[in-house]
């Protein structure tokens, strides 16, 4: 199911149909026994009442008045019914109103108590019937046991439950619709903002608007403001790409220029020297802006935590490969539980270029260690990382030249440092800094400080 | 030596084979992915020079396949990709170097020698062996330092026997490793060469750089030196 409303309107169905079938169920029950325990009461009375009304006649026999209290005992097909019978099961007497039908038997009350039962006549007709055994002084001393029945026809007691439940259901279903219609009228307007969200970014898409308005409900805010931020970096992000790609087609063509006018007026014996020297300067060129940062700090929310110590380890097992011969001794520690904040690659990139020149120019030894900046803990996403060597060094009033370099690439001479403005750049696209000093192993050291966000 | 070099770009290929050729190195040329993957599972190589973006298969799943299958010889890369986190994957893939496009030729076949002599053991790039000592960069023997004059086919047996000295080496290998896939196959060209060799670096016989082992083969036979 994909629309919200859908599933609630269901999931609001399937419960109103539990709860109400659940108090349907119950109401009935109660209705029912209710019915049912007054209409024992009601025949509890009659037989009372015949009982009172009941005489000893002068031939020794039981006998009852020809006008009853009840004149439904008297109406042939009134639905309430009596009659007695002797030990025998003989029938003794019965009210007018049975003498049409015959009554069912049934089971047989023990003495002096009543018994209820749910009967049937030959045509089917439902009766509530209750028996009771009596033991009757015809003379002194004298008793002679005879068996009351009365009974009730149940056709207008279970028509009265029937139009109860038709009540019932109609009620509730009635209740049931009008509490899912107006769920999902308060859903259209609930779900309103949503689908303004939607339209938003529409007509973001369609260049129509620049961000989404921030006029949403609070619980859509933090959504609303990270799709902004989203949209922000998104946009950042491409605008960089188009400069690089600007600034590397541009740069292109200088060398390009130079190329043909080489082809037309080339000195033969320079030609190959020439010629070679504007294609290292168009390689330096793509290089440089290829290995431009992936991802900067503005890029909060595609940034990933890069698992620094795994890396280091590729990275470590790589460059022994690739200096096997010189197999300088590479140190390196990393703190527990480090990450970066930021693209793996820019990562690699920072690490491999500091860590490939200290190889170059070490003697025989180069340590890296890498731990979460001042103030901060290794799993926050800043780090420092500084790579030391045994090698020459570099001296103090040639760092900035080394660093310079690169960054004006149309007027910078090709073949140096390109590495390190790389890594300098990518420090600071992530709002940190690199800086060159004096090693205690001998040689140069260079930090690079990446604050934690 | 047997080189296989993988690069779909013709122009490319062709020109690094013409030149490892000129080196004294046998070429497997493959135009892509697949057909490369099969040179370099079923003929006998030396060391693979692998580009990484090929068509029909990618440079790294032949680097995988290829160590999968338990080969070890060296394999270079050729890549136009320079962030270091293509050069740690096919590093770690399992190539043993890396050159980046546009490279030089020159930088190519150094690297390839570099490999093959890592790959018999050799740390330094002048292999010396008592006497002998064999620059591959310039292909040159020498002899109590002084060069010997050598014809390329010579100059290709030696080397080959070098870089694996200690190792015997049969006919068969040599014949596989040495001659360009179609030329005329017989092992007793192999012994007149060895014959010539014997008797231009060994004139008085009292080096023996080279023993014949009846039946095996041949095996370079001298001490490797201190750099060795």
């Amino acid at each position: 199911m994909s629309s919200l409303s859908a599933r609630l309107l269901i999931s609001v169905s399937v419960l109103l149909m539990f709860f109400f079938g659940v108090t349907i169920v119950v109401l009935d029950t109660a209705f029912r026994s209710a019915g049912e325990q007054a209409q024992e009461d009601i025949l509890d009375g009659h037989l009372m009442a015949l009982l009172a009304a009941a005489e000893v006649s002068d031939a020794g026999t039981l006998e009852m008045p020809s006008d009853l209290h009840e004149s439904r005992f008297s109406n042939i097909g009134s639905g309430l019914y009596a009659e007695m019978r002797d030990e025998q099961g003989n029938i003794v007497w019965r009210s007018r109103s049975a003498l049409s039908i015959e009554m069912p038997f049934g089971g047989q009350p023990q003495s002096g108590i009543r018994l209820f039962q749910n009967e049937e006549l030959a045509d089917g007709t439902p009766l509530l019937t209750l028996s009771l055994a009596v033991q009757w002084e015809i003379a002194d001393g004298e008793f002679r046991p005879f068996v009351f029945k009365v009974a009730e026809s149940l056709d207008s007691f279970n028509a009265q439950i029937a139009q109860f439940r038709r009540q019932l259901f109609g009620w509730f279903g009635a209740v049931a619709l009008i509490m899912l219609l107006s769920i999902s009228v308060l859903l259209r307007r609930m779900l309103r903002p949503l689908r303004q969200i939607e339209n938003e970014i529409g007509e973001i898409e369609q260049g129509k608007r620049e961000s989404l308005s921030g006029r949403f409900p609070t619980e859509l805010t933090g959504v609303a403001r990270n799709m902004n931020l989203l949209i922000d970096s998104e946009r950042a992000r491409s605008d960089r790409y188009r400069v690089t790609l600007d600034n590397l087609a541009h740069s292109l063509k200088t060398p390009l220029a130079a190329m043909r006018a080489l082809l037309t007026h080339g000195d033969s014996a320079k030609f190959s020297e020439r010629y070679n020297e504007q294609i290292n300067r168009m390689d330096e060129i793509v290089r440089y802006q290829l290995r431009k940062p992936a991802a900067s700090s503005a890029d909060n929310l595609l940034l990933k935590l890069v698992p620094v110590k795994q890396e280091v380890d590729r990275l470590v097992d790589g460059l022994r490969k690739v200096y096997h011969d010189k197999n300088p001794t590479i140190e390196t520690q990393v703190a527990a539980g480090m990450r970066f904040r930021g693209d793996s690659g820019d990562f690699l990139e920072i690490a491999g270029n500091l860590l490939d020149n200290a190889c170059k120019w070490c003697q025989q030894r180069v340590r890296m260690t890498i731990h979460p900046p001042k103030g901060s803990r290794s799993g926050d996403g800043g780090m420092q990382l500084v790579v030391s060597d045994d090698g020459p060094g570099i001296p103090a009033d040639a760092t900035d030249a080394l660093l310079q370099r690169g960054t004006r690439l149309d007027e910078s001479t090709p073949g140096h440092g390109i590495g390190l403005a790389v890594v300098k750049e990518i420090a600071e696209s992530y709002g940190g800094q690199l800086v060159i000093s004096q090693s205690d192993l001998g040689g140069a050291e260079f930090c690079v400080t990446i604050p934690s966000t | 030596m047997r080189l296989l070099v993988i690069e779909d770009d013709a122009t490319l290929r062709e020109s690094l084979a013409a030149k490892l050729g000129e080196n004294g190195f046998a070429v497997e040329q493959a135009a892509d992915g697949k057909e490369g993957l099969y040179y370099a599972l079923e003929y006998p190589i030396d060391l693979a020079i692998v580009d990484l973006g090929l068509p029909e298969m990618s440079g790294l799943d032949i680097i995988r396949k290829v160590r999968e299958e338990g080969r070890t010889y060296p394999i270079l890369i050729l890549t136009a990709r320079d962030r270091w986190e293509d050069k740690v994957d096919g590093l770690d893939a399992g190539a043993d170097d890396y050159v980046v496009k546009p490279f030089h030729v020159e930088e190519v076949t150094a690297r390839v020698n570099a490999l093959l002599r890592r790959s018999g053991g050799w740390a330094s790039s002048l292999m010396t062996a008592g006497p002998v000592t064999l620059d591959m960069s310039r292909q040159e023997l020498s002899v109590n330092d002084s060069i010997i004059d050598l014809t390329s086919f010579e100059y290709k047996i030696i080397e080959y026997l070098m870089v694996r000295a200690g190792q015997v080496i049969s006919k068969t290998e040599l014949t596989e490793r040495l001659y360009d896939q179609d030329f005329e196959r017989d092992s007793n060209v192999i012994e007149v060469f060895i014959g010539r060799l014997r008797k231009k670096m060994d004139p008085d016989n009292s080096i023996k750089p080279i023993e014949t082992l009846r039946g095996r083969g041949y095996r370079f036979a001298l001490e490797r030196g201190q750099s060795g």
